[in-house]
């Protein structure tokens, strides 16, 4: 069995890669593709000590974080077609008419 | 099949704690539907927000009628405070669709899912607030955040709500993230064993020492996760580019309703799973509470645009309510919380109606486009002077009252320091909620006139007004009263 610290680490890299890729890349795909790593870290965890207890809390969890995940990327995408539709990019930078 | 037996067993018992939120998806999806969407376009466009009006109104009626309970295996419980919150967020969705109705019809964008998303974000948030379990508290947050993210994009024509939409979308779904990582921390160190609030707090006071840090960082990220929700500081960054891109009545929306509802949903997380670890959080959430305090009401006197003041005012009471988030005692921090943001609907509400009032098409949200109201309207300056002095916190106002019991709370718990800051910064909100006042009263009006936009919006700006005026001579009574009907 895998050390519970191990599984930590793993998905504390995870979650970090995610929440530098957030802030850093300026592309919307990619920072919608980095939350999506920020969500499996916590699915890591979730699936990882209800195995270790042995009660599946946990792993409903899991489930249903990823459903809501799949929902979350559907409007997400929906959100970008239509910046694109109307700017022909997908950067962030591009998106500065609010400001103050 | 006794495992099928008891599932619905369990089902037809556990199921009348949701009547309310299972009419509304039902509505919802009906509308949606051929047959439904189907009725709804036989009928003239503008009588679709009336509809949607009269389904929030018989969800209310549900809502009182629900018995108290706990059900689903914990994941659901209906007390005074589900009741209580779920009230606010049916009438912010009522004044809503009510705002809704004249600003689509001059921007032609009626459409019979703008309603029905409406409908399903309500019914996340009535979700939300009787959530006892990690997983439904999750669930019924990104119920409510996905249908929003939607609405905040809706006038997807326009560069400046579509961009409000992706900023708002990209945001909440980081936010998400740091949440659901923060409670998988949480449920890891509570030894994998459980999602349960009320369980999750006694495991986690027998947790090992060595799990501290991991506690910890949970509890923060949790917190990080709240203050996006509802735009404290420092997490307060794309509630003025949205409030401003959005469409003003999902405005209106966006700063009552979601607000209402994951500070309920604070208040029973922070009060049940986390009240053993109270040390972690009390320091980061009054960092919270104060900044918001501070940097709300510091930005709000600079703007120039009226939906960015309101932006940033609606920090600053953020910041005033988390004083109560903060109390030892869940069940009075939730009554205070409740009877402010009770009255900050009202005035919210009646301020947007005014703000879609004098809008011609889309424009004309500017403080300056306040110059000369007095004489150009006089009733709805009256109205917006009522509104303007209730924000304020002035005493007599409906506004005072509320706030009066929310310091008198924070004291008793002995937050002294944070009171007097939020008695200092108070006072600056004065001046620029009165600034707005002296351009309707003392400047001359600007050439030409705006177009006025219909008669349901005088309804909602004289029914508010009017009940912001009896508060003002009844107050301290109707508070009373009205905390003890509802959170008992």
């Amino acid at each position: 069995m895998v050390p519970m610290n191990q599984v930590l680490l793993v998905s504390f890299l995870l979650f970090s890669i995610g929440v530098a890729g957030v802030l850093i890349r300026r592309n919307a795909l990619i920072i919608l593709m980095c939350v999506e790593l920020m969500l499996n870290a916590a699915n890591l965890n979730l699936i990882a000590f209800a195995r270790h207890s042995g009660t599946v809390a946990g792993q409903a969890f899991a489930l249903l974080v990823m459903g809501l995940a799949a929902a979350e990327v559907a409007i997400g995408l929906a959100l970008v077609v239509a910046l694109y539709r109307k700017k022909d990019t997908v950067q962030v930078d591009g998106i500065n008419l609010l400001k103050g | 099949m006794p495992f099928a037996e008891s599932l619905w067993g369990n089902l037809v018992q556990d199921l009348p704690l949701l009547v309310p939120v299972l009419f509304l998806w039902i509505v919802g999806t009906l509308m949606l539907w051929p047959l439904g969407s189907w009725l709804l376009k036989s009928m003239p466009k503008r009588q679709w927000s009336g509809i949607t009006f009269v389904v929030l109104l018989v969800t209310l009626v549900l809502v009182f009628r629900t018995p108290a309970g706990q059900g689903f295996s914990g994941m659901f419980q209906v007390d005074g405070l589900t009741t209580g919150f779920q009230i606010l967020a049916i009438v912010a969705a009522a004044i809503t669709v009510i705002l809704s109705q004249p600003q689509l019809n001059a921007l032609k964008e009626q459409s019979v899912e703008y309603y029905a998303l409406i409908l399903f974000s309500t019914s996340g948030m009535m979700l939300l607030v009787g959530a006892t379990d990690l997983v439904s508290l999750y669930m019924a947050l990104e119920l409510m955040a996905l249908c929003i993210y939607i609405l905040v994009g809706y006038l997807r024509e326009q560069d400046r709500g579509i961009e409000a939409g992706i900023k708002y979308f990209l945001l909440g779904a980081f936010s998400s993230g740091l949440l659901v990582y923060g409670m998988s921390l949480i449920f890891a160190a509570a030894g994998g064993k459980t999602t349960n609030l009320a369980a999750l707090n006694q495991a986690l006071a027998l947790a090992p020492r060595n799990a501290e840090l991991m506690i910890f960082t949970g509890v923060i990220l949790v917190l990080a996760g709240f203050g996006f929700k509802v735009a404290a500081v420092p997490f307060h960054m794309w509630s003025p580019d949205v409030y401003d891109g959005a469409p003003t009545p999902i405005t209106a929306f966006l700063s009552t309703a979601p607000k209402a509802a994951a500070l309920g949903a604070f208040v029973r997380l922070f009060g049940t799973a986390f009240n053993g670890v109270h040390g972690d959080w009390a320091a980061p959430l009054s960092f919270m509470a104060a900044a918001s305090m501070i940097l709300g009401n510091i930005a709000a006197l600079r703007q120039q645009s009226m939906k960015r003041l309101l932006a940033y005012s609606s920090i600053a009471h953020v910041g005033y309510m988390l004083l109560a988030v903060l109390s030892h005692d869940a069940q009075a921090g939730a009554q205070a919380i409740w009877l402010y943001m009770l009255t900050y609907l009202l005035m919210q509400g009646g301020v947007f109606a005014v703000i879609i009032y004098l809008q011609g098409k889309g424009e004309g949200e500017r403080i300056e486009d306040f110059r000369g109201l007095s004489k150009r309207r006089p009733m709805l300056a009256f109205a917006m002077l009522v509104f303007m002095l209730s924000l304020g916190g002035i005493p007599p106002m409906l506004g005072f009252f509320a706030k009066f019991y929310l310091f008198k709370l924070a004291i008793e718990q002995g937050f002294v320091t944070l009171t007097v800051l939020a008695f200092l910064t108070s006072a600056i909100s004065a001046y620029y909620y009165l600034n707005v006042v002296a351009t309707m009263y003392f400047k001359e009006a600007p050439e030409g006139e705006a177009q006025p936009m219909g008669s349901g919006l005088s309804i909602v700006v004289f029914a508010t007004c009017l009940l912001v005026l009896v508060g003002t001579c009844l107050g301290p009574w109707l508070m009373d009263w009205t905390a003890r009907i509802v959170l008992v």
